[in-house]
């Protein structure tokens, strides 16, 4: 059996120890550090302002389209508004969402290092990121952009009269803020994790992180370019995506595509990740088959790589190739699936206990099976052509992105929030607004499947009033979806003042970032740790977490 | 700390043999070769980036982590190009219109 | 007085050695995403090249075909130097390390300097894309893409060689404050990693722009 060698210092500290939040205090100390930990914390600052900006277009258009023919809006502004609820979600909350601000947070402690290799990169990463925010904040006030989140050619470089180039200008600001993300995660699970912690010792978090931030390096770089090219062909009126001018759209949507594609994995996967730390924890037993999960994050981040294609089923690519889209993207739901059974396999048989980030995560696993396997009709060659730009598509990727993705924040922010703040949430509270959540979504977006198989086209502000019904239905969701996500902002500012204080394991469970004081020091370990055990390993801690 | 360092003389090949493939891509440019040239010449460019990569970036000399990542870029710009490409060869294979 | 390595050391690493394979790793991974930006750029350029060969041969029949190989000589000649400042910084000559840079800086310029001027003659020639454009073969739209590539392609290198000019100039002034010595000189190792791929970048930029029309003239 493995031996726990983990040295806390002996002597009692004279006065209350500083930790990463009192070392230091005043804006600056915070505006210049290079602390994993505050930068993780002014990233969550910023991605829950954007969050509930896009939130709150989402919510228009629900309320909009609670009649037929729309009552609210003009068919121009609702054009902006599905657009700009696209582009700030995805790059400038779905993206950043977990690595950035969980990860950021939790990888150094959970690796045992006293920070990321490259901390004023990273720094430098979330001043480029709210310039991005800024830019394309700066095109919304402006006036707008009507292109669809998707920039499609030839309507983005040509014909459209909205701030498409600021729009682009801000994400591709933001694009770069991601790659020096991956970068500093790359190099810093390779090169500075503690004595003894080898790649199989790592805890799930790390391996997925690690792929995402593959994909962040790997991918990005093109959308720059791609971006890059829209904004020259669209000042200069020269060809290069305009048939017009003797350009291909289709080029187009294959570079958007290689690199939109695996943004969703980049969305998904620290989804995963988080969901791979909180299951265990709550079900107090190892990860079932922990190379499997391993690799499978592994197998997805390339696998990602390779199904652009089953975006541009009906765009005129060649059949030959949509074969081998539609084949690959069947593959990517091996590794998926993989995860989803060994989630359950571990929760079989374990200790299980309900608390607040163990129901997101199990509501993370349900919706996120829904949205694997509608994703499944999809990448069906037949079957996508029937429902392709429809609602089922919107419902599909919501089931991921936000039943996913979402759903993980939560759950992860909870988990981690007594080592972020020191302080325990209202749990009551916290179990109502996880079942909100639940209940919203699905009421959201479950209707949205139905309209979409039944014909609804995605992107219209108007529609026949025979989908009334599920339409209100969807917005009813809408409005209770809204309140889970504000109640859990409210009680967790008040929990940062008023909370119950947070040992430094509330969870009892085996990860280093919990053997370090809740909050914890600028430096994370008052000594480095050795490792010497496998991660989860309950068995080998039992006494030091006084379990059973 | 520095790895094993390269000497003189292998920088000194390496710069006859980059400018000498120089030489012989322009000679090759002008010779008519029809397609071949262009494939011609990006067979030589991938000799001469090899070339600056194993030597004058110690590519050879490094650790196993560094080949790793530089493969890694190689191979997913060819996984990017070869299924882009792979669309628009094999567009009109099939005995529809459009297909 | 302090010793420069314990001062080079950031908080954040155990040792000198973890920090120099740390950063080179950073170096490296930064690299490969600088191979998919241009990777993209590339990939478009296939596309079309495929799509219109004969349109694009033209095109290519117009680049200034000497100096494109004389400028490729150019280059490669200064990553040598690079190499040889970097193999300097090893030795701790810190001297020959200044006048490496000093060399491997200014013949990047005359690199700038000769593309410049064929950037000039194109504009003479009227082959800047958009309204400037001129040529009346039938293939016109898709010599003016050939154009538009080129000049993204060889804009997005040159803005990296005035990058690294930039960055090599602050290397040589750190050099010249004594900040490296044997033990010391990362800086212009990763400098050096950096000029060399802007280097490669353009030998394949020489391959498909100047070579397929050359003999076309």
């Amino acid at each position: 059996m493995a031996t726990v060698t983990l040295v806390e210092p002996q002597s009692a500290p004279a006065q209350p120890r500083l930790n990463y939040l009192t070392e230091k205090t005043g804006l600056m100390s915070w505006l210049f550090t290079t602390d994993h930990k505050r930068i993780g914390l002014l990233y969550v600052v910023s991605i829950t302002f954007f969050f509930f900006f896009g939130g709150f277009f989402a919510l228009l258009m629900r309320l909009h389209l609670l009649l037929p023919q729309g009552w609210l809006f003009g068919h121009e502004t609702y054009n902006k508004l599905f657009t700009m609820h696209g582009i700030i979600m995805v790059w400038f909350f779905l993206i950043p969402s977990i690595p950035n601000t969980l990860g950021n947070f939790v990888l150094p402690m959970m690796i045992g290092a006293k920070d990321l290799a490259f901390p004023k990169l990273n720094l430098l990463s979330w001043y480029i990121f709210m310039l991005g925010g800024m830019t394309t904040l700066y095109a919304l006030v402006r006036g707008g952009v009507d292109t669809g989140w998707t920039f499609y050619t030839p309507f983005s470089t040509s014909y459209s009269t909205s701030f498409v180039i600021t729009a682009a200008v801000g994400i591709l600001i933001a694009g770069f803020s991601s790659i020096l993300t991956g970068l500093n995660f790359i190099a810093t699970v390779h090169r500075m994790r503690a004595p003894g912690l080898t790649w199989f010792r790592l805890p799930i978090f790390i391996w997925s992180t690690y792929a995402t931030s593959l994909i962040l390096v790997l991918a990005t770089p093109v959308l720059a370019i791609t971006l890059a090219m829209i904004g020259i062909e669209r000042i200069f009126q020269v060809g290069i995506f305009d048939p017009a001018l003797g350009g291909d759209p289709v080029l187009f949507q294959h570079m958007f595509w290689f690199y939109s594609h695996p943004a969703v994995y980049i969305m998904v996967l620290p989804a995963m990740a988080v969901v791979s730390e909180i299951i265990p924890t709550f079900s107090r037993k190892p990860i079932f088959g922990y190379k499997a999960v391993a690799f499978s994050s592994m197998a997805i981040a390339i696998l990602g790589f390779l199904v652009w294609g089953h975006h541009m089923f009906v765009a005129g690519e060649s059949a030959y190739a949509a074969m081998t889209f539609s084949f690959l993207s069947y593959m990517v739901a091996i590794p998926s699936a993989i995860k989803v059974f060994n989630w359950t396999a571990t929760m079989y048989r374990g200790s299980v206990q309900l608390d607040t980030p163990m129901l997101y995560a199990i509501g993370f696993v349900a919706l996120f099976t829904i949205g694997g396997m509608t994703g499944l009709f999809l990448a069906a060659l037949g079957i996508d052509v029937h429902v392709t730009d429809t609602y089922f598509v919107i419902a599909h990727f919501h089931y991921i992105m936000v039943g996913g993705t979402v759903m993980a924040f939560l759950g992860g922010v909870h988990y981690w929030w007594p080592k972020i703040s020191g302080k325990m949430y209202p749990e009551f509270l916290a179990k109502l607004s996880a079942l909100t959540v639940f209940l919203g979504f699905n009421l959201t977006f479950f209707p949205q499947f139905i309209l979409g198989y039944m014909g609804m086209p995605r992107r219209y502000a108007a529609y026949p009033p025979e989908f009334q019904v599920l339409n209100v239905l969807s917005t009813a969701g809408a409005s209770i979806l809204g309140v889970g996500y504000v109640v859990p902002l409210i009680y967790l500012i008040w929990a940062w003042k008023y909370g119950e204080p947070a040992t430094d394991n509330p969870w009892r469970t085996t990860g280093l970032e919990w053997k370090t004081p809740s909050p914890p020091p600028k430096h994370n370990f008052e000594q480095t740790p050795v490792v010497t055990w496998k991660a989860y390993d309950f068995e080998a801690q039992k006494e030091e977490l006084h379990l059973g | 700390m520095s790895q094993s360092s390269v000497s003189v003389k292998t920088y000194a090949f390496t710069l006859i043999a980059l400018l000498a493939l120089t030489l012989l891509t322009s000679l090759l440019g002008l010779v008519d070769l029809g397609k071949f040239s262009f494939i011609a010449g990006v067979a030589i460019a991938a000799v001469k980036a090899s070339l600056i990569a194993c030597f004058f970036m110690h590519a050879l000399y490094e650790t196993k982590l560094i080949r790793v990542i530089m493969a890694g870029g190689v191979i997913w710009f060819l996984v990017m190009i070869s299924l882009t490409l792979g669309d628009y060869l094999t567009r009109g294979w099939m005995p529809y219109p459009g297909k | 007085m302090a010793d420069p390595i314990a001062l080079a050391l950031r908080e954040q690493f155990h040792s000198a050695e973890q920090q120099h394979e740390t950063s080179t790793v950073g170096m490296w991974i930064f690299l490969i995403t600088e191979v998919m930006l241009f990777g993209g750029l590339f990939t478009a350029f296939s596309v079309y090249r495929m799509s219109h060969p004969a349109a694009f041969d033209q095109g290519s029949a117009d680049m200034e075909f000497w100096m494109g190989a004389v400028n490729t000589a150019v280059l490669i000649c200064s990553s040598f130097c690079m190499a040889m400042a970097v193999h300097s910084a090893e030795k701790g000559k810190n001297g020959r390390l200044a006048l490496f840079l000093i060399l491997t800086i200014l013949i990047g310029l005359v690199f700038l300097g000769i593309k410049f001027t064929e950037y000039y003659l194109h504009y003479h020639d009227q082959k800047l894309p958009g309204i400037l454009f001129h040529d009346t073969s039938p293939d016109a739209a898709y010599v003016q893409m050939f154009f538009v590539f080129y000049f993204l392609m060889t804009g997005l290198h040159a803005f990296h060689m005035i990058i690294g000019e930039g960055i090599l100039c602050a290397t040589l002034f750190r050099t010249l404050l004594g900040s490296f010595s044997e033990r010391y000189h990362t800086p212009v190792e990763l400098a050096g990693l950096y000029w060399h791929f802007v280097d490669t970048v353009w030998v394949f930029l020489f391959a498909i722009f100047y070579i397929p029309g050359a003999h076309m003239k």
